[in-house]
């Protein structure tokens, strides 16, 4: 099989008569409407005005402020990324509810209750969770039950392993932990004026997964593999252990959460997250990932996570009734999940609505 | 005001941090899906209406629910010094993680008063003052009354395995129980349960199915109450199980008005919410300072006795 | 008949899955620059016939052989490094994947930046592009655009088109027309006829007679599993064909039967 051909020179492309009008300014304005990220970024800029507006008043917007947002965004944006890789790939993992708990005691029971020191506790934690995201894809991969209902049963079978296993060695389901000052420094600190170390873990991994889905050749195979899985095989794609990889990458980048968590407020607890199932896909929902796969940007579910924290949080800066908070993120999933379909149809029918009567067919 | 600043500005003055005005103060409570925290909230809002007769204002913070309670509590505390408030009234749950968060609100000169929970943090926290019962006392009282009524075997029901509030209740009943001399079987369910009637409601009524020794419970919320005494009917075990509970819903006075309900603990969610607001605003405002510490706002034990007062309270929404 | 090697042959290829015999007895021949085509009747074993040629199943008994030696694959991807490509109905493309990438999908151009691996996008959607328009179509002309974006026909010569740009051989084309309208249809077939040109060896599957008699040089009928009829373009005509994909029936015989329902 010959290789792509990398010295191609750039040919006689433009040597048709159609016009290659794609490089002019209106259209590529018209290219920035057709990114997942768009409508990611717009949602998060109207709540942003709406409860900087109304916020403003109880410091919504000051560096403090903005810190209380943004910390509760870079938890769940820690696990959105991840869990949008899986999204477009065409798989979902809820079983992060209880691998977060779970790393969290780990940390805790190993490094607080036994008091072993705390690089042997996060190494056990991250291993503990990349064992279970590779359960996790071993039996997704291996038997046809939809990921959903097996992750379903991963989340179950892990919380109640936490709760029983936490009463077993410590007999109590919450346990103190007093991380050295490195470990503090590293995942538990705070800086410029409030912002916990977990945001910087997530702007950093942020980085890292732009990079991967992407520039690398692996987000590639993440989008073939949503797209239709049967050709990405056939392309010669290593579809099973693509999507072991994502479901570990997810577990161990939950345990990383639940380790800054557990090592930020000196203690880990063992009950179950269930919000946080919610929130992981509200952000990658909302910001843009097609939930059959196949479509999605790490911009966008970046943009997603800062709107939800955006809500559930900037709604205590304002007069806004608490009890309404709920009823406004489910009508923005609503209006996300509308805007993500408009965007796909444009996305989609970019030739064929340009080129109305060029082309030869 | 400066709502009719335009966006352009408020954009340019991001990070400028608007001073505090007048008192203002912010209540830090549970989630309102439980009903116990709407009767505290009504007291939040009754003591609100003096804190804004006098200038000050009250924002009342709560968490969503208690699935990541530590972290959702330091969120709130860290909101609320964002915010610039003055005085923060707030149980301690998690003192672990609510601790150097409430300790760095001191030291920017924010008073602290506490409810609910956290009586023993008053000191460490130099906290203005404690409203509420004592979980252990309350508990005790509780598993003393059914014992000295004559359960041999309680069952205590704890709703969030770990929450300490709630572990040192059961740790009370069993206690108290002992005194009596009776024993206690202490049920943890898993915390998925949590608010889910009737789950909760099934696996008790597995527990009176797998021991029939059982013949009182004492569960620790008004809903679980309701939970227990479905499972009681279910089983036509109104005369075999005593039923006591923390907490007072009007579900809960209903059942104790028919003779369906033995007992409620009642710590008086209301007098926690009122009292802490309108003292720690009185603090700030007048200097003033309740010398009492700290004020136990129960046990205060509902029965057939005194059923008619609390069914008043209940119906106005304050019991 | 040629007295060339063919590019591949089939001997006596037998598939059984458990006790359910699918195909028995088949020998094929396919020459380079030659399009044979395989008919038969939804049902007649030839979705498991060309699966075992991409190397999805092996054969029970019998052997393929690829310029006149043996082979033997152990999954798709070893028929395809030997040069057998398999473009499905649906064009083995991802609607929502940017022409350039589908194109590349496992087999990415990349370039170093420092320590990072990077996608070469300029490269694949260069080659992409210039690869579906040396197969004539015109109308694409932008590497970014969605696969999605493109009309059924252009989704197929574009699949059509990564075959042979990554060195395939043999190009098995199954059902490429059948979701197709006229206009789109007549295009593909016009890609097939170019594939051909370029002296690959081309099984087409198909029901469509029309579509088959078009493009092919050699016809295979396949029927509960067997070959029942290998004839060379223009042996038989379009009537006999049709009878034999419908399991030897005549077409008087079906019509007598329809009416005799009714």
């Amino acid at each position: 099989m010959n290789k792509a051909n990398q010295d191609q020179p750039p040919s006689d492309i433009e040597d048709s008569q159609t016009s290659s009008d794609s490089s002019d300014g209106s259209s590529k304005y018209a290219g920035l409407f057709r990114r997942p990220e768009t409508g990611a970024f717009m949602g998060m800029a109207l709540v942003f005005i709406v409860f900087g507006f109304f916020g403003y008043e109880k410091n919504f917007l000051s560096v403090i402020g903005s810190s209380t947002w943004v910390n509760h965004a870079s938890t769940i944006g820690i696990i959105a990324i991840p869990i949008g890789f899986l999204m477009i790939a065409g798989e979902l993992d809820i079983s992060v509810g209880a691998v977060l708990p779970a790393s969290a005691m780990t940390l805790g029971v190993t490094s607080g209750y036994y008091d072993l020191p705390i690089w042997i506790g996060i190494t056990l934690t991250l291993c503990i969770a990349a064992a279970i995201g590779w359960i996790n894809g071993m039996i997704v991969t291996r038997t046809q039950v939809p990921s959903l209902i097996v992750t379903l049963a991963t989340l179950f079978a892990v919380s109640g392993l936490t709760l029983s296993l936490a009463i077993l060695t410590t007999n109590t389901t919450q346990v103190a932990l007093n991380a050295p000052g490195w470990a503090k420094a590293l995942f538990g600190g705070r800086y410029l004026g409030g912002f916990r170390s977990s945001v910087f873990w997530w702007i950093g991994l942020t980085a890292c997964f732009i990079f991967i889905l992407h520039y690398s050749k692996w987000g590639n195979w993440i989008f073939a593999l949503g797209g239709d899985k049967e050709s990405a095989r056939n392309a010669g794609i290593p579809t099973n252990k693509l999507k072991i990889a994502l479901f570990m990458l997810v577990a161990v980048c939950t345990a990383l959460a639940g380790i800054c968590q557990a090592i930020q407020f000196n203690s880990a607890q063992s009950p179950t997250n269930f919000t946080l199932i919610f929130n992981t896909i509200i952000a990658v929902v909302v910001g843009g990932v097609l939930l059959t796969g196949g479509f999605g940007s790490v911009m966008g579910i970046f943009f997603g996570t800062l709107t939800l924290g955006i809500v559930q949080q900037g709604i205590n800066f304002t007069n806004i009734d608490r009890n309404l908070s709920s009823l406004i993120i489910g009508v923005m999933l609503l209006i996300a999940v509308l805007m993500n379909d408009t965007f796909r149809a444009l996305a989609t029918s970019w030739s064929t609505q340009k080129k109305k009567n060029g082309g030869d067919i | 005001m400066n709502i009719k600043k335009t966006l352009a500005t408020m954009a340019a003055t991001t990070f400028i941090a608007t001073g505090a005005w007048a008192q203002d103060i912010a209540v830090i409570g549970g989630s309102i899906n439980d009903g116990f925290w709407n009767i505290l909230k009504k007291g939040v809002e009754d003591a609100g209406l003096m804190v804004e007769a006098n200038g000050g204002s009250v924002n009342y913070l709560l968490v969503p629910n208690y699935d990541n309670f530590g972290p959702d509590l330091v969120t709130l505390i860290e909101q609320a010094v964002a915010q610039g408030v003055d005085g923060i009234a707030i149980p301690v749950w998690v003192p672990e993680s609510q601790m150097p968060a409430l300790l760095a609100a001191r030291e920017k000169g924010i008073v602290i008063t506490l409810y609910n929970a956290g009586a023993d943090k008053m000191e460490e926290l130099g906290a203005l003052n404690y409203f509420g019962s004592d979980e252990y006392v309350a508990g005790v009282a509780g598993g003393k009354y059914l014992a000295e009524k004559g359960a041999m075997k309680i069952l205590c029901h704890i709703q969030i395995p770990g929450a300490i509030n709630l572990e040192s209740r059961c740790q009370g009943v069993v206690d108290g129980a002992k005194e009596a001399g009776s024993e206690t079987y202490v049920v943890r369910m898993p915390a998925n349960l949590d608010q889910d009637m009737v789950g909760t409601s099934e696996a008790l009524k597995a527990e009176l199915i797998g021991d029939d020794s059982i013949d009182g419970i004492i569960t620790l919320a008004a809903w679980a109450s309701d939970a227990a005494a479905n499972a009681i009917e279910q089983l036509g075990a109104n005369d075999r199980v005593m039923l006591g509970t923390f907490d007072l819903s009007s579900s809960v006075l209903s059942r104790i008005e028919s003779g369906k309900q033995t007992m409620g603990i009642d710590q008086q969610p209301y007098y926690q919410g009122f009292l802490s607001t309108a003292t720690l605003f009185a603090h700030l405002k007048f200097g003033t300072k309740i010398v009492t510490e700290p004020v136990l706002t129960g046990p205060a034990i509902v029965d057939a006795s005194n059923i008619e007062s609390a069914l008043a309270g209940v119906a106005l929404g304050a019991r | 008949m040629s007295n060339q090697e063919p590019i591949i042959e089939l001997r006596n290829i037998n598939k059984s899955f458990g006790p359910i015999d699918v195909l028995h007895n088949i020998n094929l021949k396919v020459n380079a620059g030659e399009v044979l085509c395989l008919l038969g009747d939804n049902g007649a074993g030839k979705s498991t016939l060309i699966k075992t040629l991409a190397g999805v199943h092996n054969p029970t008994s019998g052997e393929i052989l690829m310029g006149g030696k043996p082979v033997h694959f152990d999954g798709p991807r070893q028929a395809q490094d030997a040069g057998i490509a398999t473009v499905h109905q649906f064009g083995g493309t991802f609607p929502l994947m940017s022409i350039g990438r589908s194109f590349f999908a496992g087999v990415e151009p990349t370039k170093w930046y420092g320590p990072f691996e990077v996608f070469d996008r300029k490269t694949a959607n260069e080659i992409a592009v210039k690869s579906v328009r040396d197969f004539g179509i015109t109308r694409i002309d932008n590497g970014d655009r969605m696969v999605g974006g493109l009309s059924g026909g252009e989704r197929q010569s574009l699949a059509i088109a990564r075959a042979v740009h990554f060195g395939a051989q043999v190009l098995i084309l199954d059902e490429p027309t059948a979701a197709l309208g006229v206009k789109q249809a007549a295009h593909v077939l016009r890609i097939v006829n170019e594939t051909k040109r370029r002296g690959l060896a081309v099984i087409f599957i198909t029901h469509q007679v029309m579509h088959a008699m078009s493009v092919g040089d050699h016809f295979a009928v396949l029927i509960r599993g067997g070959i029942a009829a290998d004839f060379r373009k223009g042996e038989r005509s379009r009537e006999e064909i049709t009878d034999l994909m419908a399991g030897g029936e005549t077409m008087a015989d079906l019509e007598a039967a329809i009416s005799g329902d009714a």
